[in-house]
């Protein structure tokens, strides 16, 4: 069906270099998250695919055809943008049905399309309303029925999810990934969450600054992250990316271990500390440890844990769920 | 207490303060210069007078008809029986009629067309601002002479085209008008071009890019989303070209006076010929009321319908 493929793709703004050179295929029918720190290009690749953009250099196919210079309508794709951006002065009906109507669909077809996505997305009663009408939720549900309508063989989000309460926001993380398995289409979504990355993904494309660090299914990003902007920027709390003679010891330039992956006990261990604060989340106790050899470690440790600011503690990372960067750049695990 | 509660809320309600020095001076100068002479020209207008000596309801046995006398409807019948008010009227209406097919389509159009911020567009909505800058009675005299069949632009196209006498469009009737016309177009769509420019501008671009994607093209995207959204701003700019078109008069002195035979006379011009310079306060002040109660009349029945729930 429809894979999307870019190839050597650039982007610059006049003089600045938005994207450097930049080449990635998203298989056919996978839900791909481009994730990444704020302004470091997702939109702009996006808009790229979705032909929002000029490509400055290189090509963009999708399912086969060479898209790179189609104009949006002709890419066989629909975007949900953060804004909704729905048009104000139409129905939710019309809203839906716009691309349709433009598109020359006739008036009984439209409406049994509408309908269809209005009883996917549960709009049904609301089909009658404008927009400044909807809540924050239903407003994105409207977006993404103007999407589905369209029969698209890619969908694009940008950040669809950033508007909404936190609760909102969990439960379309959920209808999203339903509604994924359910049309069966090929889905890019971009956030800068990594929690959003890690729940939806098949693939997860982590950018920086324009470049891709590393394209992988979510367990292989968090079992085995290809540098330190990987092993940082997935999993919560982050990784403890230790230096200095812990590091050396091990022939490295940094040593990287994940607060579940580390032990503590009250008399012995390898690493010693003082705990300087601790949260306790009932399923959880994140630990704050201060050591001399170490620096500031985080360790999560499982259940309630009773542990007091000033305790002296010990830790011991475990066997196995060592991350050793290298200085030519290699990692290994240990 | 009751004095110190005042003091109090005039030391700290900006609010209050703001109304009490700012609205009083607003008021008087309203009422001063508009209120009253409104009134007036209510009372003047049953009144044959020429606005000389006392005022027409001072007038008595012992006055005489020097000054004036109480002429009732009279005025307005005059009026409305008048072939050059009727012709005043009609010209209006073409004003009116003008405006709303050509000028503001006109305006709509480069709008849409300039109202992204470039350097190239900065320069085209400086341009085509420019006319609405300048004074009422220099665009009049600009047009005056470039009509000219003496020495204007006319006298060089009757030339270049080898007619044998030169054409004075301001001197012969339907072309004097339409003169007028051109050059009320010529001043004035700027301005509407720039209210609807702000609308325009004011669209999210990420709804513009949902339409593309939806397959919009630029003509679709501007009959179905970028004028529904600045349909407010269209209904104002109708509502200024209407009133405006009721009171053109600067631009008509300067380009025909009125003439040829009064046959180019807005409804103010009419009223400042027939009323002011031929000494009849009186009467003017009956096609003043006139002009008044059309004015209000639209307006009212304008907020009413077109712009209601906006
Ligand atoms: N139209 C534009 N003109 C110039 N620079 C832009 C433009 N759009 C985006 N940029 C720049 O490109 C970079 C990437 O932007 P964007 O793709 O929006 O980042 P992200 O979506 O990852 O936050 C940013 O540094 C931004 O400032
Ligand atoms: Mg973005």
């Amino acid at each position: 069906m429809a894979e999307v493929r870019m190839t050597n793709v650039k982007k610059n703004y006049g003089s600045v270099e938005v994207i450097p050179d930049l080449s990635l295929t998203i298989p056919d029918g996978s839900f791909s998250v481009l994730v990444g720190p704020s302004g470091c290009g997702k939109s702009t690749l996006l808009r790229m695919i979705a032909g929002l953009e000029e490509v400055t250099d290189g090509s963009i196919h999708i399912d086969g055809e060479d898209v790179t210079n189609a104009k949006p309508s002709d890419r066989g794709i629909a975007m949900v943008f953060q804004s909704y951006a729905l048009y104000p002065h139409m129905t939710v009906r019309q809203n839906i049905g716009f691309g349709l109507k433009l598109a020359k669909t006739p008036k009984d077809e439209i409406d049994r399309r509408v309908d269809e996505a209005a009883d996917i997305l549960q709009l049904g009663p609301l089909l009658d309303r404008k927009p400044r009408q909807l809540s924050g939720g239903q407003r994105q549900r409207v977006a993404i029925g103007r999407s589905i309508v369209r029969k698209p063989k890619v969908f694009l989000f940008d950040e669809p999810l950033s508007n909404l309460d936190a609760a909102l926001r969990t439960q379309m993380r959920v209808e999203l990934a339903e509604l994924h398995a359910k049309l069966g289409a090929t889905m890019v979504y971009v956030t800068h969450d990594q929690v959003e990355a890690m729940t939806m993904a098949d693939q997860i494309v982590i950018m920086k600054a324009g470049i891709i660090q590393q394209v992988g299914r979510p367990m292989d990003l968090y079992n085995a992250p290809e540098n330190p902007f990987v092993a940082g920027f997935i999993g919560s709390p982050k990784m403890n990316l230790i230096e200095g003679s812990i590091a050396s010891a091990r022939k490295s330039k940094l040593v990287g271990v994940r607060p579940e992956h580390i032990d503590v006990s009250p008399d012995a261990g390898e690493w010693e500390g003082t705990l300087r604060y601790a949260e306790h989340l009932g399923s959880d106790t994140v630990a704050y440890i201060d050591s001399e050899v170490a620096g500031s470690v985080t360790v999560r440790l499982q259940g309630e844990v009773a542990i007091n600011r000033g305790d002296k503690v010990f830790m011991t990372p475990r066997a196995g769920n060592i991350h050793l960067f290298r200085e030519n750049g290699a990692v290994e695990r240990a | 207490m009751q004095q110190g509660s005042l003091w109090q809320k005039w030391i700290h309600d900006d609010r209050l303060r703001m109304i009490i020095i700012f609205v009083p001076p607003a008021i008087l100068v309203f009422t001063v210069f508009v209120m009253l002479p409104m009134i007036q020209a209510g009372f003047f207008s049953p009144w044959k007078w020429s606005g000389y000596g006392p005022a027409p309801w001072a007038f008595n046995e012992a006055t005489d008809a020097t000054f004036g006398r109480w002429v009732g409807e009279r005025n307005f019948d005059r009026m409305f029986g008048h072939s050059a008010f009727q012709q005043a009227v009609w010209n209006s209406i073409l004003v009116i009629v003008v405006s709303l097919l050509i000028q503001l389509p006109l305006a709509l159009m480069l709008a849409l067309m300039i109202y992204r911020t470039s350097r190239a567009n900065t320069i085209f909505r400086l341009v085509f601002f420019m006319p609405y800058i300048l004074a009422e009675v220099a665009t009049g005299l600009i047009f005056a002479f470039a009509l000219d069949g003496n020495y204007g632009l006319s006298a060089w196209f009757s030339q270049m085209l080898g007619l044998e006498e030169a054409w004075f469009p301001l001197a012969e009737k339907p072309w004097a008008f339409y003169a007028i016309l051109a050059a009320l177009v010529w001043k004035y769509f700027g301005f509407h071009m720039m209210i609807y420019i702000a609308g325009l501008q004011s669209i999210s671009s990420e709804l513009l890019e949902s339409a593309e994607i939806d397959g919009a093209t630029t003509w679709q995207k501007a009959i179905y989303i970028k004028i529904p959204l600045i349909w407010p701003a269209i209904t104002v700019s109708i509502f200024y070209s209407v009133l405006g078109a009721l009171q053109v008069f600067d631009l008509v002195m300067p380009m025909t006076a009125g003439g040829p035979s009064n046959s180019s006379h807005t409804l103010v011009s009419y009223l400042y010929n027939f009323g002011f310079i031929r000494l009849d306060v009186g009467f003017g002040s009956a096609v003043g009321v006139f002009l008044f109660v059309t004015g209000v009349v639209f307006a009212l029945v304008y907020r009413n319908t077109v712009q209601k729930g906006q």
